[in-house]
């Protein structure tokens, strides 16, 4: 369980890093808290001529609040971002951090490093994509911007080109009366999850959903929203909602595989009742807030 | 003379572990802790595929890559091997010959070595490793032992079919019709699941032939150390007197390291072949994928009653597997003789088949035989619902009353000093067995599913051949302070300290002063190893042999020095005293001194010195310990996950060296029987590939999965000297019967049953999904 040979660069600087990425192109892979990527090079599974370390680079720290949005630079570890009072404004992320892995990880763990290794059955990319939460990303040609919903492609696959970074991920903090549950089942607490859903609702003065979000992870190939369910639930009244079914309905269009855990139908099954379980919880917490 | 109280009471008190400040502190010193000059690192080749024709090796660009030292291959190990390579009490058991250490016509399992890369450091190994181009055919693998008899393919060529043993016992007309005719019955098939032992420190050796002194050094993490003296003497063609072996502190066995494997003893024939010490600590994917595996294995239970619930007799169909180089192979013989266990059963016909795979090899688990237990236990509930009894009130009506004693198992062998009532109603009281059925009513009216399960068992410490004896040999040193040496050691069970408590109580010397030596060939007499949970009754009675004829001479010498009887000389806390005159005392450091160098002052025609050898040896076939576990869980009806909510063991092991070591030992066990009815699982897929080779997917428990286990003791002494019982496997033995029959209690509610381990989310949906939930 050695990985094989490899180069390890250390750049202190934004740029530095970018250029070594540019430079190495397939062949360099950005080391963030090493949580995944380290267990994969030691199996052999993964293996990369040249490692770019990011951990130095003082500009991806960092957590701020800036109008309605949320930013955690992607260095940030995750449990420095599970005890920050500002991350309290993301329900759902708050709710999040401390499911991933166990404490030892999170210490090492990043909030952009999870998010860019885009494991489909993680917590942090399905909280981005529920949230509509942006990525922002540095590469050679200067920055850009790009919205949860386009930065996931597949399992550990986003938009990322080889020469880019995620420098830090801008959360939302949706306004009005809101309320937000996130729901896993895992073999063991510590686990990936088997079936795990994130959800946000927004109530209107009328009592009607305003805006709904249901995200999965552990259900398909990357993490899914359920965008049939949403839309069933928004223009409804927010008391009287069969959530029960809409939880049904938000877990049969997935598309989940079979594994030595469970099949395909186990997981749906599963998926619908933490479904039902967390629009519950996130109905009954925006008609209080 | 408190002094003196406390320390006659030492044998059953809770003293701290002598071990504990070491370990837990990140000081004991293990087999990769070893370094020694001009070591080398060694990485295996291994096989990916679960089977098939090498057609060639070549080795050259792994052999020129940086820091390698030599590539090995079967072509230059194999002929080196002076004798067969099987661990000495399993030679003749378990895998065919011709002997083998690496692979050289076919690879038999996924994981199987064909190449050893020796190179300065282990990376280097391992990328050299990657350089090896393996030519091999693919053929058609055994990979599920439940058809292996029936398979064209053949695990080894040689053989006339997959049949590794076992002893296939059709059904007697007798017991036929009695099962067929009795007014109860119940027929169920169980499976086990395949589950390995994962000691927290994988394997290891440092092999170091001197040619210069012509002599090895063996430093290694093993159960056995005197047969790994044995076993390399043997390979390798040197004598025995030519080996020391050394175990250090070893991190868990379970059975693992019982034996020496092929993987060891390819380190150990590469340093001969060589020259030079070399080092190989296995890493975890190696462990999980080719160390060893157990348990893998069914049974069909057809069991009766009559209209009284008297249980009349029991049919058992058992097949298992024992991969393609079984060390020690199955142990279903083992669970023949205590199937009936504690209860009155007065027919047994037992029936078992034992059958290679091209999977990983089969070795001793924790309770290897443990199978019985677990098919008995569902079986008498099966029988008890059948009926319309709860399973508590079938196990009262048919448990061995304690004046029932001795009593004949229907093996012919004699049952007696245990106590299988007394646990079940303590863990039955403890656990508040008619309490908990009220409120399931309740939670159930409610609508959630929870289930209580009994584990009740009778567990054999074999004391078979050389499991019969074990030494102990004990030296008074000039200055009083005493060392104890013993051939077998500890991998966790804190022998360091239940011995110096026999010492310090059986001798009479302060228990700080006892210092334990272990597992060194070259300082400690010739043991068997440790294993079979005979450590206390053999071992200790060895041990307390010893203490008690050290203490003789001591008595003898205080006498004689303090003008006194013999019989009057009282020995405590370190201090030889005339009994009644505190001032006429000469302590043990003083004796001592005089014993080596202070002749004359002796008895007359006394041998000096102050130690002695003491070999123990039992006359019984096997000694019996037992418990009952009992467990309550809930099993969520949406996901079907298992919570246990309560965990109680009633153990009877004897006297109680230390109720914290006791203690200790069961609820080790009790986590891995825990772990093995509802997390641990190692799946091979039908070619053969394993598909559980990390921890990701291969669940263990961990601390937030188990509950608090609460013991209670009941204490029925043994017969050997000072009366110790074995309690080393009981834990995980007990555990995964009451678990599944827990979660069956629950699952019944709905009508709902589950008869394949592990109890897994997915299958108890399966199970509640089939009818209607």
């Amino acid at each position: 369980m050695k990985p094989a040979p490899f180069q390890l660069h250390i750049p202190s600087t934004l740029e530095e890093a970018v250029g070594l990425l540019s430079q190495h192109g397939e062949e360099a892979k950005v080391l963030a808290g090493g949580q995944s990527l380290v267990p994969l090079m030691a199996l052999r599974l993964a293996r990369y001529e040249h490692l770019v370390d990011v951990n130095r680079i003082a500009a991806l720290q960092g957590i701020a609040r800036e109008g309605g949005w949320l930013t955690i630079g992607a260095m940030t570890r995750q449990t420095t971002a599970e005890a920050h009072r500002d991350v309290a404004l993301v329900p759902l992320l708050h709710q999040a951090l401390p499911l991933i892995g166990h404490f030892q990880i999170r210490n090492r763990g990043t909030v952009g490093g999870s998010t860019a290794h885009a494991d489909p059955a993680s917590e942090l990319p399905a909280v981005a994509l529920a949230l509509d939460a942006e990525m922002v990303i540095h590469g050679p040609a200067g920055g850009r911007v790009v919205p949860a919903r386009e930065f996931f492609v597949s399992t550990w696959t986003t938009g990322l080109k080889p020469d880019e970074i995620l420098t830090a991920v801008r959360y939302p903090v949706w306004p009005g009366h809101c309320g937000f549950a996130l729901e896993e089942f895992a073999r063991r607490s510590g686990d990936f999850a088997i079936a795990g859903v994130a959800c946000g609702l927004e109530v209107d003065q009328d009592g009607d959903v305003a805006r709904a979000a249901i995200a999965y992870f552990g259900m398909a190939p990357t993490a899914v929203r359920a965008s049939a369910a949403e839309a069933a639930l928004v223009g409804s009244p927010a008391r009287g909602a069969d959530l029960a079914e809409i939880a049904r309905l938000a877990a049969s269009n997935t598309d989940p595989g079979d594994d030595i855990h469970g099949s395909a139908g186990f997981r749906r099954r599963v998926a619908a009742h933490l479904t039902e379980r967390a629009l519950e919880r996130a109905l009954r917490e925006s008609i209080h807030a | 003379m408190t002094f003196a109280a406390a320390s006659s009471r030492l044998v059953g008190s809770r003293i701290n572990r002598k071990e504990d400040p070491r370990l837990l502190t990140g000081r004991g010193r293990y087999v990769d802790d070893v370094v020694v000059p001009d070591m080398l690192n060694a990485a295996f080749a291994r096989s990916d595929i679960a089977r098939g024709r090498i057609v060639s090796i070549e080795t050259t660009a792994a052999a020129a890559a940086p820091g390698v030292v030599a590539v090995l291959t079967g072509t230059d190990l194999n002929p080196l091997l002076a004798g067969p390579i099987a661990a000495t009490p399993t030679l003749g058991m378990g895998s065919p010959g011709p002997h083998k250490v690496l692979a050289d016509d076919e690879v038999r399992y996924v994981g199987d070595p064909y190449a050893m890369v020796v190179a300065r450091s282990r990376a280097e190994a391992e990328d050299a490793v990657e350089l090896i181009e393996l030519d091999v055919e693919s053929l058609v693998p055994v990979a599920d032992y439940t058809t292996a008899l029936l398979s064209d393919e053949r695990v080894h060529p040689q053989l006339e079919d997959n049949r590794a043993g076992g002893m296939v016992q059709p059904l007697d007309d007798e017991l036929r019709t009695l099962l067929e005719s009795a007014p109860y019955s119940a027929t169920d098939t169980f499976v086990q699941n395949r589950y390995l032992a994962v000691p927290m420190e994988t394997r290891g050796i440092v092999a170091w032939w001197d040619p210069g002194r012509m002599s090895f050094d063996i430093w290694v993490s093993t159960q056995s150390p005197h047969d790994v003296r044995t076993v390399t003497a043997r390979v390798t063609g040197v004598s025995e007197n030519q080996v020391r072996v050394q175990m250090g502190d070893v991190g868990g066995g379970f059975g693992q390291k019982a034996y020496l494997a092929r993987d060891e003893q390819i380190v150990i024939l590469a340093s001969y072949h060589l020259g030079c010490p070399v080092k190989w600590i296995e890493d975890r994917r190696e462990n999980l994928v080719a160390a060893t595996s157990s348990r893998a294995e069914r049974a069909t239970v057809s069991i009766a009653a009559d209209q009284l619930g008297n249980i009349l007799g029991v049919r058992v169909d058992h097949i298992d597997e024992v991969g393609a180089y079984p060390m020690a192979g199955s142990a279903a013989m083992m669970g023949a003789v205590i199937f009936t266990g504690p209860y009155r059963i007065p027919k047994l016909s037992f029936s078992t088949d034992s059958v290679y795979t091209n999977t990983c090899s089969r070795a001793p688990y924790r309770g290897p035989w443990q199978i019985e237990t677990y098919v008995r236990e569902q079986a008498v509930d099966s029988l008890a619902r059948n009926m319309g009894l709860d399973p508590i009130e079938l196990r009262r009506r048919n448990v061995l009353q304690r004046d029932q004693l001795p009593y004949l198992l229907p093996i012919g062998l004699s049952l007696d000093h245990v106590s299988p009532a007394e646990t079940l109603e303590q863990a039955a009281a403890m656990i508040d067995y008619d309490g908990f059925r009220a409120w399931q009513r309740q939670e159930f009216a409610a609508g959630r599913l929870v289930g209580v399960g009994i584990g009740l068992y009778i567990e054999p410490q074999s004391a078979m051949g050389p499991y019969a004896a074990e030494p102990a040999h004990i030296r008074i040193q000039p200055d009083g302070s005493t060392d104890v040496y013993l051939g077998s050691g500890s991998h966790g069970q804190g022998i360091e300290t239940t011995t110096a408590q026999i010492v310090s109580e059986n001798v009479g010397v302060p228990f700080d002063t006892v210092k334990v030596h272990q597992g060194d060939t070259g300082t400690t007499p010739y043991a068997f190893g440790t294993g079979g949970s005979r450590s206390g009754p053999i071992l200790g009675a060895a041990i307390q042999l010893a203490a008690r004829d050290l203490r003789s001479k001591i008595v003898e010498i205080a006498a004689h020095q303090l003008e006194a009887s013999p019989d009057d000389i009282e020995v405590t806390g370190g201090v030889a005293a005339v009994r009644g005159t505190p001032t006429r005392a000469r302590t043990i450091g003083e004796i001592s001194r005089s014993a080596y160098l202070d002749l004359g002052a002796l008895p007359p025609g006394m041998e000096p010195g102050l130690e002695t050898l003491k070999r123990y040896k039992t006359d019984m076939p096997f000694l019996f310990s037992n418990a009952c576990h009992m467990c309550t869980v809930e099993v969520d009806g949406s996901t079907g996950s298992v919570r246990i909510l309560r965990f109680v063991v009633s153990e009877d092991c004897g006297v109680m060296i230390n109720p914290s070591v006791v203690e200790g030992q069961i609820a080790g066990g009790a986590v891995q029987g825990i772990g093995g009815a509802l997390l641990e699982d190692f799946i091979y897929d039908a070619d053969g590939n394993p598909l559980t080779t990390t921890f990701l997917d291969y669940l263990l428990p961990t601390a937030s999965d188990v509950p608090q286990i609460e013991y209670g003791h009941v204490e029925t002494p043994a017969t050997t000297p000072g009366g110790f019982k074995g309690v080393g496997e009981g834990g995980a033995i007990g555990a995964p019967a009451a678990v599944a029959n827990a979660v069956n209690d629950a699952l019944h509610l709905v009508g709902a049953r589950v008869r394949e381990a592990p109890f897994s989310p997915a299958r108890i949906v399966e199970a509640l999904e089939a009818v209607g939930r």
